[in-house]
């Protein structure tokens, strides 16, 4: 047995066989043989049947892709099987097999010349150039591998045996998005951070993942017996028996009741929701509500915004999924910028989008008329039988201006509605503690709102100053720096002196070895990937709260990351 | 028969409306070609190609140049230029693994 540590990224562990992932592999081709002992019309069905498979691979990447993640990362699919088709490349190559050359040399050499054409230069082509490669190898590797037992490359993720553990490099969104959750037991990456996107959507696939454990990962064999404990951030080669009895691939059941600690203090654990899809999963976890629910998934990939109505029906979705009326639904309003690109939106191209205009910058100023109609969506919403759960906060909150306005547009919203004799009620109002200033600013943003929310992963990226979406940087993410715990306990100790609750709805809320910290910082509520829900709730009840209280307060002392990571328990946790 | 429009969409002619480009192509039984309307008959390509089409490097509001031949060549024309006019965008993203 060996244990190899990285970060862990969802709190189950699985074990199975290990499976290398090598969207690079090796594609040797076989030494090319004479003309002459080449059999044309075998060497045309060959390639043909290699299309054949390639096109119903990328098909279904297509869907599954467009299922579970989006349609923009679904989107490749397609330009993918526009080369696998282009009728240039398949006249050129079924021309060169009739003059003797076997197809998998005929599909190299027509490939490599059209990479060639792309390759050097800039942006968009150059990504041209990757998307011919990608299908040169699927290509190849259909010839070459008919047997299936070489390599794994990109054409095999969603079809898995049963009990794999995936071994790679790093894996991309759309890589992580193909994976079939009942047949990998786990996953284990060399590079990424827990914030990588790969890792937050292994979470919201439930799969066992351990990121970041660097080259120690290369010394793993494919088929030897490996254990991915997500929880501890390790990866055991060959466990023993008293560690593979360990496995928690469930996870705890649901709790369907609220929790509070065991000396009784009261903490809402909800979850965070990025489409309709998603409220069932929430529900049936166990979930108090909804912390996040992100507005986003209505204004894409469609070519005018959604009406009043469309945002209507989503809202009261929402509700209705979480009708008990203590459980609230909070609504993200909408949060895009130069980095997430809406067509319709015309948003400037920034050279650094995460610091220009985004959020409540454009719903105040470019985009006030959409502001508008989703104001007048959820207000509207409010009004409906369990719209008293209804909550919304705004994005990107850095002054106190910002939040006067958009409390006085809700406040015009209310009286355009009444006016016209619409049912309408003003739900509770707060914002988002993302960015240092708002964290500065926590008392006076709580004096004037119903509550405040912590996003720690752009609040860790701001604090921090690191791109979260560059794994250069990956240690400066994690919000256990001292800098980021401090920004969490000002916004906390701020508001306990008003009437505002406050939560966190980022990555860490969903990590129950924080729960202690969280509860002791002051958080009346937690929201997170509906995964981690039932493990949260169970960890809520074992937290003392004055325990928790001294915890926090030894963490806050911490200078270091390492000291806080001491005083946590929590020494051999990776960045 | 041939027209000239300018292109919409906000990717130019890269990507997704490049693959929705060579598939209304390669729908009709005409021959359709495309290039820049002032490069001439020189720059023309074959738009049943993603290949060809990606190799013009054609951007947003830029003028192109389609000619179609064979029996569905108007309405060939019609569904090329439809396309090529509506500022339809390749999606973006669904936010899907965007945390707060």
């Amino acid at each position: 047995m060996r244990t190899l540590t990285g970060v862990g990224s969802t709190p189950r562990s699985g074990v199975g066989a290990a499976r290398w992932y090598r969207s690079d592999a090796d594609l040797t081709l076989p030494d090319r043989p004479d003309p002459e002992s080449v059999d044309v019309d075998a060497e045309l069905g060959r390639y043909e049947a290699a299309r054949d498979d390639v096109r119903e691979a990328l098909r279904d990447a297509r869907d599954r892709t467009a299922e579970r993640v989006g349609e923009e990362e679904a989107a490749v699919f397609e330009a993918h099987e526009s080369f696998l088709d282009d009728p240039t490349i398949v006249e050129d190559v079924e021309a060169a097999i009739r003059e003797g050359m076997p197809a998998e040399h005929a599909v190299a050499d027509r490939f490599d010349e059209a990479v060639s054409q792309f390759e050097g230069m800039e942006g968009r082509m150059a990504e041209r150039a990757d998307d011919l490669r990608d299908v040169r190898d699927r290509l190849l590797r259909a010839l070459l591998d008919a047997e299936g037992d070489g390599p794994t490359g990109a054409a095999d993720l969603g079809a898995l045996p049963e009990g794999t553990i995936l071994l790679a490099e790093r894996l991309t969104p759309s890589d992580t998005a193909a994976l079939d959750p009942d047949a990998v037991a786990g996953i284990a990456t060399v590079e990424g951070g827990r914030t990588s996107h790969a890792a937050i959507i292994a979470r919201s696939l439930a799969i066992p993942a351990v990121v970041g454990v660097g080259a120690d990962l290369e010394s793993v064999a494919d088929g030897e017996t490996v254990l991915v404990d997500g929880e501890a951030g390790e990866v055991v080669v060959d466990p023993d028996e008293e560690r593979r009895e360990a496995v928690r691939e469930a996870g705890p059941e649901a709790i369907r009741e609220r929790v509070e600690t065991s000396d009784g203090r009261a903490v809402e654990v909800a979850a965070n929701i990025g489409g309709e899809a998603e409220l069932g999963a929430a529900a049936d976890r166990g979930a108090d509500g909804v912390g996040l629910f992100r507005t986003e998934f209505l204004f894409v990939d469609r070519e005018a915004p959604p009406t009043e109505d469309e945002q209507y029906e989503a809202v009261t979705a929402a509700l209705s999924a979480f009708d008990d009326p203590e459980d609230r639904v909070v609504v993200r309003t909408l949060d895009v910028g130069g980095d997430k690109p809406v067509p319709y939106l015309d948003l400037p191209d920034e050279p650094n989008p995460f610091l220009g205009r985004r959020g409540i910058r454009l719903s105040l100023d470019e985009h006030a008329d959409l502001f508008e109609t989703q104001l007048r969506a959820l207000l509207r919403a409010a009004a409906t039988d369990g719209g008293d759960g209804l909550a919304v906060m705004f994005p990107l909150v850095t002054r106190v201006e910002e939040v006067e306005r958009a409390v006085d547009a809700v406040e015009s919203v209310a009286d355009v509605l009444a006016s016209e004799g619409v049912d309408h009620a003003v739900p509770e109002l707060g914002a988002m503690v993302e960015t240092p200033a708002a964290a500065f600013l926590a008392d006076a943003l709580a004096e004037r709102l119903d509550f405040l929310s912590v996003g720690t992963n752009d609040l860790a990226q701001y604090v921090m100053a690191a791109d979260r979406g560059n794994d250069a940087v990956a240690e400066y993410h994690d919000p256990l720096h001292p800098a980021v715990l401090r920004a969490l306990d000002r916004t906390t100790a701020a508001a306990a002196g008003t009437d505002a609750w406050v939560g966190m709805c980022g990555e860490m809320a969903g990590d129950p070895a924080l729960t202690e910290l969280l509860v002791g910082l002051g958080f009346d509520e937690l929201s997170m990937s509906a995964v981690t829900v039932p493990d949260v709730k169970a960890r809520v009840r074992e937290v003392d709260a004055d325990d928790a209280r001294s915890l926090a307060a030894d963490a806050l002392a911490c200078e270091t990351r390492s000291e806080v990571l001491d005083t946590l328990g929590l020494d051999d946790r990776a960045a | 028969m041939e027209r000239t429009v300018t292109v919409e969409p906000e990717a130019g002619l890269h990507a997704r409306p490049a693959s929705k480009l060579v598939q209304t192509a390669n729908r009709f039984d005409a021959d359709v070609s495309i290039g820049r309307a002032d490069d001439g008959d020189d720059g023309l390509v074959r738009a049943d190609s993603m290949l060809s089409v990606s190799g013009l490097n054609v951007e947003h509001g830029e003028s192109v140049r389609v000619v179609a031949e064979g029996p569905d060549a108007e309405a060939a024309l019609d569904a090329v230029c439809d396309l090529l006019t509506s500022p339809v965008e390749e999606s973006v993203d669904d936010d899907a693994e965007d945390a707060p």
